[in-house]
């Protein structure tokens, strides 16, 4: 395909699309499918797909949809989907099975507002609210980042020593709906990066079984000290993905997170998805003048990269968390997972902010009153709510 | 880094239209972004859409606010607001047939385009009329404003998958656009977007507002309007009785009320309940659907179960005169009694009432209910002179005595039929008849009755024959059953109590034929339509054409006119026909006397019509009705929305037993412990054309921005209606419309 201006839902439906292709040589595709704004091009782009081995099933509720997800994966079919928001929540059940079921499944999360009051704008709250059911996730800041990570999913979920599904969110309109010039890879790439999907607790005549039934407590444990170990894997699993992924098409997507101007960076401000690409500006326009401030892009949240983190604010006093969801009754999720990692660097100041919930465009000034105001601080304290233009 | 706004409505294309400029940059190696801001909205909403091109990677995401140009693309939306941030030598590209110089005060000082693309688009067919598709159009303006080739034009349309049509209304606009520098000096718009700083709602916290005042009513098309239509009963009733109104109130089990509105025009609510042709259920909506409502007996219902108010005394100085107690005379005094006229009223008999007494058999309208409605009238302070006849001289003289004077007479002349010299004692006027029979002073036992004639005397007339003992009875009728004049019912009453009806029948004469006395008829058959619009009887010519009906008495019911003596000789009657002013004397004629409408209902109109005619003579009041609004149609009624359900059955005697008595046949609606027939079948009514507060716009409207205050008063908060039209397709009785906005 080569650069073409697209959408981030065309680009997502695209490479699920291919990768769900890459399959035919093995036990090809199945997909639940459902549509909610603003996630719906993405089911619409796979319904469109003529698959040579597989299906993309409409069915009545996001629940079904991952029903079939789940199906399709346990007969060993590679198997994705997307969702958005309420359409996450209604879904959750089924999260949860597919994670615990270890089962390689892709989804897209169109980051959108829980309502009520009804709001379709980002947020990160739908998606980090399922950050406990086994899915490994990724948060992506451009249309290529979304797509390279799409790719990565499928490599590292299916890799024998992880086995998780994988969740790739992207924003809700900013990136969804925005046309952008990305680098769409064509099927032969594809078909190259991504060997046969093998679910080794496959579901065959040959050898009937039952998959999910009851366990005692020791077993249950074991079985989540299991996913732990997977969740433990992935980096290594992940950087092996890129590297093999630069070969294959050419360029290095971000790894767990990408640690920008942090060598020397007294102040570093944290962010996910396309905020980050804000805070970027202000950074580089602060680093212009002088300061040493650096950022971190947050791009993988579950398994949490706590080495990388600590690795990348060796020099820190202060870190700002700039969170677009919340967690009631605590503070910005985000912050709450970092703030734990931290406690290994007592010295550091961690504050939160809350900024752009339910959609507010938050701009290179309002970030840039962020830092003043952490910049400012002798000690941390409660998140900050920090309003923002509509 | 070049940023572009466009402004535009939702269906126009604006989104594409900036992916349309992104890709002609696209194509030329630039970066670039398009994108719209999304909400819940719908077409013909204000939308807007960004445009970034920039040599660099863009990771701008956040919505442009200072743009370097902007294009508008519907032209209700050229506004100072679209200059808002707009750098000081920025473009501004309208779609409109204007000329550039037509915005040279409201955009002094700026670079402003013009192109009517909305004009081109229809031209290529592009989109709808209605909702004319401008993007590709508006392409080839805003490509040669920014110093595009038109290649790029050609190759943005060709990616994107754009021809035909497409491509020759964005030449026409390349090649088209006006560009001018307009001259003064730069005007900054202080419009901003949504307001800054307001305070924000709690979800609790309904003091500081709720929702985003988004003025959603401004994306609307057309506007819901309530309206009156005239329901069809209404506009039926010659009595001018406000017959939706009332059928109401019984359904809300309120007869006082009901007779009340009622009495505002009819003082004979009971003998019209028993005795009216009803054309108001002929006109009855519901007729369409299932059954027309019984009017008739609901009227009757409310007579019977109502309580009167207290009547009215006269007011008044100017004494009016009324000649003739016959319905009209009786309803213009009860209405000039009601207006506070003393009235003085004359008639010729020893009873009140004219035709109601002395042609309606009793076993119709009973003796009591007669009784009681004109002891109401009188009870409005009338003085009565019975057994007084007026004749010209007398008439003249009372218009010297009153103020004015009503002449009701009537019909006296009966027309005749020659049946031949022989048996002239064996024929009888039908209304003689039935006044001798009212007063027991004929009997028939054992005899063979003939009828002439298809009106309602006819029925009456046979059917109290039937009463007065006749062996057999026999109507004969010159037309078919369905031209009969008579009430449908009383026919029917009659053939179940066993009287013979003949249609398509004529007398020649009477004759004996050596067994007895005959009536020799003549077959007739159907032929064109006459001057009354019904089929003209003509002879028929069959081998069997003339045949003899042997019998004892004929009774001759073939209509009446006026006996127009009374009045002064060279007098005119005015006012259509149907009133009544007569020259040079303060006389005024009315009842069948002066309209030969021939039924009760229309008489009473005509006098309560007299009464305010008179009482606009005298005072200059004009109390008339103001003209009636459209009357309500069938289709105008969503009848779907109502349950189907026949009528109550009222009560009657069965035809073996009443056939020997003159007690009254109809009993109306009886109520019994949980069943309220008349109530039930007030509720049928679909109350066409006039709001009851059903509330189903309240129940339909999805917006809730519909709502009652009190009693009918419905307002639409136009500021948030988007003009659905829900309510007006849910409203079951065609009070809700939309206009075009």
């Amino acid at each position: 395909m080569g650069r073409e201006l697209v959408t981030g839902n065309y680009a997502a439906g695209y490479t699920l699309a291919l990768a769900g292709e890459a399959n035919r040589s093995g036990r090809g595709c199945g997909a639940g499918a459902y549509p909610i704004t603003p996630q719906t091009e993405i089911v619409e782009y796979l319904r469109g797909f003529e698959f040579t081995k597989g299906a993309v099933v409409p069915v009545e509720s996001e629940h079904s949809a991952m029903g079939v997800c789940i199906g399709a994966a346990l007969a060993g079919a590679r198997s994705f989907t997307a969702s958005s928001s309420n359409g996450l929540a209604y879904m959750t059940e089924n999260v949860f099975a597919a994670g615990y079921y270890r089962l390689p499944i892709v989804m897209i999360a169109v980051n959108r507002t829980l309502g009520p009051p009804w709001n379709i704008w980002v947020d990160q709250g739908d998606s980090l609210a399922l950050r406990d059911a086994a899915w490994l996730q990724f948060y992506t800041e451009s249309h290529q980042e979304l797509v390279d990570t799409i790719l990565l999913a499928f490599r590292v979920g299916e890799d024998p020593r992880v086995l998780l599904p994988v969740m790739v969110a992207e924003d809700g309109f900013v990136t969804s709906h925005t046309q952008m010039i990305v680098d769409l890879p064509e099927q032969e790439l594809v078909d190259r990066y991504l060997p046969p999907c093998r679910v080794p607790h496959q579901l065959t005549h040959a050898r009937p079984t039952t998959v999910g039934g009851l366990t005692w407590p020791k077993e249950t444990t074991h079985h989540r000290h299991e996913i732990q170990e997977a969740m433990e894997r992935v980096p290594e699993v992940l950087a092996e993905a890129i590297n093999e992924f630069e070969q294959v098409f050419g360029r290095r997507p971000h790894g767990a997170l990408s640690a920008e101007y942090t060598d020397d960076a007294q102040t570093v401000l944290i962010a996910c998805n396309t905020m980050t690409r804000t805070l970027r500006r202000v950074v580089e326009e602060r680093r212009a003048r002088g300061e040493k401030i650096g950022l971190i892009m947050q791009k993988m949240f579950r398994p949490f990269p706590r080495q990388e983190l600590l690795r990348a604010v060796t020099q820190a006093q202060r870190v700002g968390v700039l969170d677009r969801n919340y967690s009631p009754g605590s503070g910005g999720i985000m912050w709450t997972e970092i703030a734990a990692t931290l406690q290994h660097r007592p010295d550091i100041l961690v504050q939160d902010y809350l900024v752009g919930l339910g959609g507010g465009d938050v701009t290179p000034q309002d970030i840039s009153a962020i830092v003043d105001e952490l910049q400012s601080r002798q000690t941390a304290g409660d998140p900050v709510w920090k309003e923002v233009a509509a | 880094m070049m940023e572009m706004i466009l402004y535009g409505r939702g269906g126009q294309g604006g989104v594409t239209l900036a992916k349309l400029i992104a890709t002609a940059y696209f194509l030329r190696g630039q970066q670039v972004q398009a994108f719209g801001v999304y909400a819940a909205e719908r077409s013909g909403a204000p939308v807007q859409a960004f445009v970034r091109i920039d040599s660099q990677e863009i990771t701008n995401h956040n919505q442009i606010r200072e743009p370097d140009h902007v294009v508008v693309l519907d032209r209700t939306l050229i506004a100072p607001r679209i200059t808002t941030g707009l750098k000081t030598d920025g473009w501004i590209v309208l779609n409109t047939p204007d000329h550039p110089e037509q915005y040279a005060e409201q955009f002094a000082g700026r670079r402003l385009a013009t192109i009517d693309a909305t004009g081109i688009a229809v031209a290529n067919g592009l989109g709808t009329k209605a909702v004319p598709i401008v993007n590709t159009t508006l392409l080839g303006a805003v490509a040669r404003v920014l110093g595009l080739e038109w290649a790029d034009v050609t190759g943005a349309l060709a990616e994107l998958e754009f021809g035909g049509g497409n491509i020759t209304a964005a030449k026409q606009a390349y090649e088209q656009v006006l560009m001018q520098q307009l001259a003064g000096s730069l005007v900054f718009s202080t419009a901003t977007g949504p307001a800054a700083g307001s305070a924000v709602a709690g979800l609790f916290d309904e003091v500081v507002g709720s929702q985003p005042r988004i003025h959603t009513g401004d994306w609307a098309n057309r506007a819901p309007q309530r309206r009156q239509l005239t329901p069809p009963c209404n506009q039926g009733c010659p009595a001018g009785n406000d017959v939706r109104t009332f059928v109401e109130q019984v359904s809300r089990e309120d007869a006082d009320a009901a007779l009340a509105t009622l009495l505002e025009t009819s003082p004979f609510p009971g003998v019209c309940g028993r005795v009216c042709p009803a054309p108001c259920m002929s006109a009855c909506n519901r007729h369409e659907y299932d059954e027309a409502l019984n009017i008739r007996e609901i009227e009757r219902y409310a007579a019977d179960h109502g309580r009167r108010p207290e009547p009215l005394r006269p007011i008044r100085p100017q004494r009016v005169a009324v000649v003739g107690s016959g319905p009209a005379g009786l309803s213009a005094t009860y209405h000039l009694a009601r207006l506070g006229y003393p009235v003085t009223l004359i008639e010729a008999g020893q009873e009140l009432g004219g035709v109601l007494r002395t042609g309606i058999p009793t076993y119709r309208l009973p003796r009591e209910v007669l009784d009681s409605e004109i002891h109401y009238i009188i009870a409005h302070g009338v003085q009565v002179q019975k057994g007084v006849r007026i004749k010209r001289e007398g008439l003249l003289g009372l218009s010297r005595e009153y103020a004015a004077v009503f002449v009701a007479t009537g019909l006296q002349e009966t027309r005749a039929l020659n049946l031949g010299n022989l048996h002239a004692d064996m024929v009888m006027e039908g209304l003689d008849f039935l006044d001798q029979a009212r007063r027991h002073e004929i009997f028939l036992q054992d005899r063979r009755v003939v009828v002439i004639g298809g009106g309602n005397t006819a029925m009456d007339a046979a059917r109290s024959a039937l009463r007065l003992g006749a062996r057999h009875v026999q109507v004969i009728y010159r037309r078919t059953r369905a031209e009969m004049p008579a009430i449908a019912e009383e026919i029917e009453e009659a053939i179940e109590e066993g009287i013979e009806l003949s249609e398509l029948v004529a007398p020649l004469q009477l004759q004996n034929n050596g067994d007895g006395t005959v009536l020799t008829c003549q077959r007739m058959r159907l032929g064109e339509p006459d001057e009354s619009g019904r089929p003209r009887p003509v002879a028929d010519t069959c081998e069997d054409a003339i045949f003899d009906v042997p019998c004892d008495l004929v009774l001759l019911a073939l209509g009446q006119s006026p006996d127009l003596s009374i009045l002064p000789e060279g007098s005119e009657i005015t006012e259509n026909g149907q009133l009544l002013g007569l020259a040079a004397a303060p006389i005024f004629a009315g009842g069948d006397l002066a309209t030969n409408e021939g039924t009760v209902t229309a008489a009473i109109g005509n006098g309560r019509r007299a009464a305010l005619h008179i009482h606009l003579t005298l005072t200059g009041e004009d109390l008339f009705p103001p003209e009636p609004e459209p009357t309500a149609q069938p289709a105008q009624i969503t009848m779907h929305l109502f349950k189907h359900a026949l009528r109550e059955k009222s009560a009657a005697v069965a035809p073996a037993t009443r056939r020997r008595t003159f007690v009254e046949v109809r009993q109306g609606y009886v109520d019994e412990p949980g069943h309220h027939p008349a109530v039930t079948e007030a509720q049928r009514c679909f109350s066409c054309g006039v709001c009851n507060n059903c509330d189903t716009c309240l129940t339909y409207c999805p917006e809730g921005i519909l709502q009652r205050r009190g009693d009918r008063d419905y307002r639409f908060d136009y500021d948030f209606c988007k003009g659905c039209g829900i309510c007006a397709t849910q409203c079951p009785r065609g009070v809700i419309y939309m206009a075009e906005l």
